[in-house]
């Protein structure tokens, strides 16, 4: 898939407040189409609000959002497939006809938008669900249904608010690779998640913002290269408490059940081995890459 | 593949489909269809020509009874006589309720408690004048003389403000039009307001806001449930209709029919009109049980607007009525009677209608905007918070 530089989504200066609050504060990004962007941030940093606003749930008090090179506007809007953060469906509607609905709310004719509907409930498994009423339905198959009306009416754009929390690991792989499908058929796909392992798995680029200001935002093999801290994962049996912290020149990042992540600031590799051998018996030692939540902690740090 | 067109008729058709499938509705429905066909064919049988048993026993009772007959068939009163045997017979028959009077020997009416008033009256009118007629001929006038003197016509009557058959009918039928329509309003005002509440509290709402305008929403939800309550009126009329014809209790048909026709199109006139500000009411919470407060004032509303047009059925020229009757949130209720009755003059319709319309023209626009602004935030919203120009 060949993508020409205007063939993406892209958020531009988004300003949003509300009262004294300042939930964006000039959030811009792009997602190109094919591209599967990762959207991460505390709770309350402004994910939501930014999708919201990218879907025309929301208005933004100031800024633009852009799909191929054109301000969207609701008929635009109505190619997108959006997964709100607040699932919602109508609780005595049946899961067939609510797809149904919502495809033909996008714009497909009444035939496509049954098949459509058939089809979407066979790919997230819950086509013997098909006649019950959706509020009969597991929390787990709620969340499937949910997603295949994001995806029904064959999204140009995919915006997913926390897609994956609430799923098992069953269906954290389905929806990966329904995700993924859609990325490769040319969609952009930006999802939010506090799962950073998934997002480092499933995602070649990331945002991350932080109190509404976007913090950083590419290729997660870019920021990485960007990050200069070497990191070593070390892990002893039958250490004294707290041997690390005696250990000059490392900074624990992450504190494991028998050792730790640690950051070198000024002791070497063998410097950490060496004393690790003094401290009792070592299960582990590796020279690890900084994962993508060190990264965001460093970022929102700076 | 996706074409541009418009969402509202979508809309409309999920809330129409959605409501008339609920297994709720259909059984309220055959109900209330149950019914009024029940009340009916009830007071159909109630309502048979008044009609009266009379035994007579003893010399001379036999030709009384004949001429009480024939006197209460004048009035349109009906009169069977009972031949029989004796006095005993007669007073088993009265107890036993086959008969309502007997009269013995000409000279004497029993009756079991209550006299028959009707019956009574007449027998006596009739008694007096045989005895008058006797009592003359007695005294030495020629029967020819007599009848002359006595077979007077009757006094004419002039009602002042007469009320015929025809009207008699038409008010029944506005009563139980304008019963029908109150329910209508509250039941599918009602539906408007939770049907809101259950978008917002299931949070489908944000699913759909990101492909349809708020407006659209509101309006193919409006359109929706209004076709239902009016197709479920038309229903409710038909049937009440076929059932009077079935048991002949309409003398005039197409009264009815013109009656029905008023309640239906001043449904159309208030529903929309309410319909907006139940949906405000339910846009405002998020919650069904909070619904009833918000609703409130519009149950006080049409709950005041009923009584006014109960009163308006026996009273239709009151001020009271036709202030009501031009008022947008009362006239739906009051006006139909009005109109049904004759009281209500050409201007007065055509007022009415227009500050209907109007008003609900006026009020749509407001309640979008409230609807609008209210549906993606959490717990009891504001009005005024929202109707602030940076409310948005």
């Amino acid at each position: 898939m060949t993508t020409t530089p205007v063939d993406a989504l892209e958020l531009v200066g988004l300003v949003r407040r509300f009262g004294a609050v300042v939930a964006l504060d000039d959030v811009s990004f792009r997602v190109a189409a094919g591209e599967m962007v990762g959207f991460v941030g505390p709770n309350g940093a402004g994910k939501t609000t930014a999708m919201r606003i990218a879907l025309g749930v929301l208005q933004a008090d100031s800024g633009r959002v852009r799909w191929r090179g054109r301000d969207v506007d609701a008929e635009t809007r109505r190619r997108f497939g959006y997964l709100p953060e607040e699932r919602g469906l109508y609780p005595k509607m049946r899961v067939f006809d609510q797809l149904v609905y919502l495809a033909r709310l996008h714009g497909l004719e009444r035939e496509d938008a049954r098949s459509q509907a058939d089809r979407m409930i066979e790919l997230l498994g819950v086509a013997d669900r098909a006649r019950a009423r959706a509020e009969s339905l597991s929390l787990g198959n709620q969340q499937r249904v949910q997603l295949a009306a994001a995806l029904v009416h064959r999204p140009e754009v995919l915006v997913l608010d926390e897609p994956f929390s609430g799923l098992d690991p069953v269906g954290v792989d389905v929806l990966s690779g329904i995700l993924r499908r859609q990325a490769e058929d040319g969609a952009p796909v930006v999802f939010s998640s506090h799962q950073l392992e998934l997002v480092e798995r499933l995602c070649e680029s990331v945002v991350m913002i932080d109190r509404g200001r976007i913090v950083a935002s590419g290729r997660i093999a870019d920021l990485r290269a960007r990050d200069p801290r070497r990191l070593v994962r070390v892990e002893v049996a039958g250490a004294p408490e707290r041997w690390l912290d005696r250990v000059p020149g490392v900074r624990v990042l992450e504190p494991l059940a028998e050792g730790a992540v640690v950051e070198l600031d000024g002791a070497s590799e063998s410097d950490v081995l060496d004393a690790a051998r003094a401290a009792g018996s070592v299960r582990h030692f590796s020279v690890v890459r900084p994962s993508l939540s060190e990264i965001f902690r460093r970022e929102v740090a700076r | 593949m996706t074409v541009r067109r418009r969402m509202w008729p979508i809309i409309a058709r999920r809330e129409f489909v959605e409501r008339a499938r609920d297994r709720g509705f259909q059984v309220s429905t055959a109900i209330t269809l149950v019914l009024l066909t029940g009340v009916i064919v009830i007071s159909a049988a109630f309502n048979r020509p008044t009609s009266f048993d009379l035994a007579v026993v003893g010399e001379g009772s036999e030709a009384l009874g004949a001429q009480v007959r024939v006197a209460a068939a004048a009035l349109g009163v009906e009169v069977v006589v009972l031949e029989l045997a004796d006095e005993a017979e007669a007073r088993r028959a009265v107890d036993a309720g086959e008969a309502d009077a007997a009269l013995v020997d000409a000279a004497e009416i029993l009756v079991r408690a209550d006299p028959p008033d009707q019956l009574v009256g007449l027998i006596q009118a009739v008694s007096v004048r045989e005895r008058s007629r006797r009592a003359l001929i007695t005294a030495g006038l020629t029967p020819e003389e007599v009848d002359a003197a006595l077979l007077q016509a009757r006094l004419p009557v002039h009602a002042l403000e007469p009320a015929d058959a025809r009207s008699r009918e038409t008010a029944t039928v506005v009563f139980v039009g304008v019963l029908l329509l109150y329910g209508q309003l509250f039941a599918y005002g009602y539906w408007v307001a939770s049907g809101v509440v259950e978008e917002k509290s299931s949070r489908v709402v944000e699913v759909l806001l990101s492909t349809v305008r708020p407006s659209h929403l509101l309006r193919g939800k409006i359109l929706g449930i209004g076709l239902l309550g009016l197709g479920q009126l038309l229903l409710i009329g038909l049937v009440g209709l076929f059932a009077s014809s079935a048991v002949g209790s309409l003398d005039f048909p197409s009264g009815a029919v013109a009656t029905i026709g008023l309640v239906l199109g001043w449904f159309v006139l208030g529903f929309f009109f309410y319909a907006s500000l139940f949906a405000v009411a339910g846009s405002i919470v998020t919650r069904q049980e909070d619904l009833q407060t918000t609703m409130t004032p519009l149950t006080i509303l049409i709950l005041g607007s009923f009584f006014i047009g109960l009163t308006a059925t026996s009273n239709p020229d009151s001020t009271l009525a036709t202030v009501a009757s031009l008022l947008p949130f009362s006239s739906p209720l009051v006006m139909p009677t009005r109109i049904a009755l004759g009281e209500a003059s050409t201007w007065e319709v055509v007022a009415s209608i227009a500050i209907s319309v109007g008003a609900t023209a006026a009020v749509i626009p407001i309640a979008t905007t409230i609807y609008s602004r209210a549906l993606l935030r959490p717990g009891r919203v504001q009005i005024r918070q929202v109707l602030r120009p940076d409310g948005g």
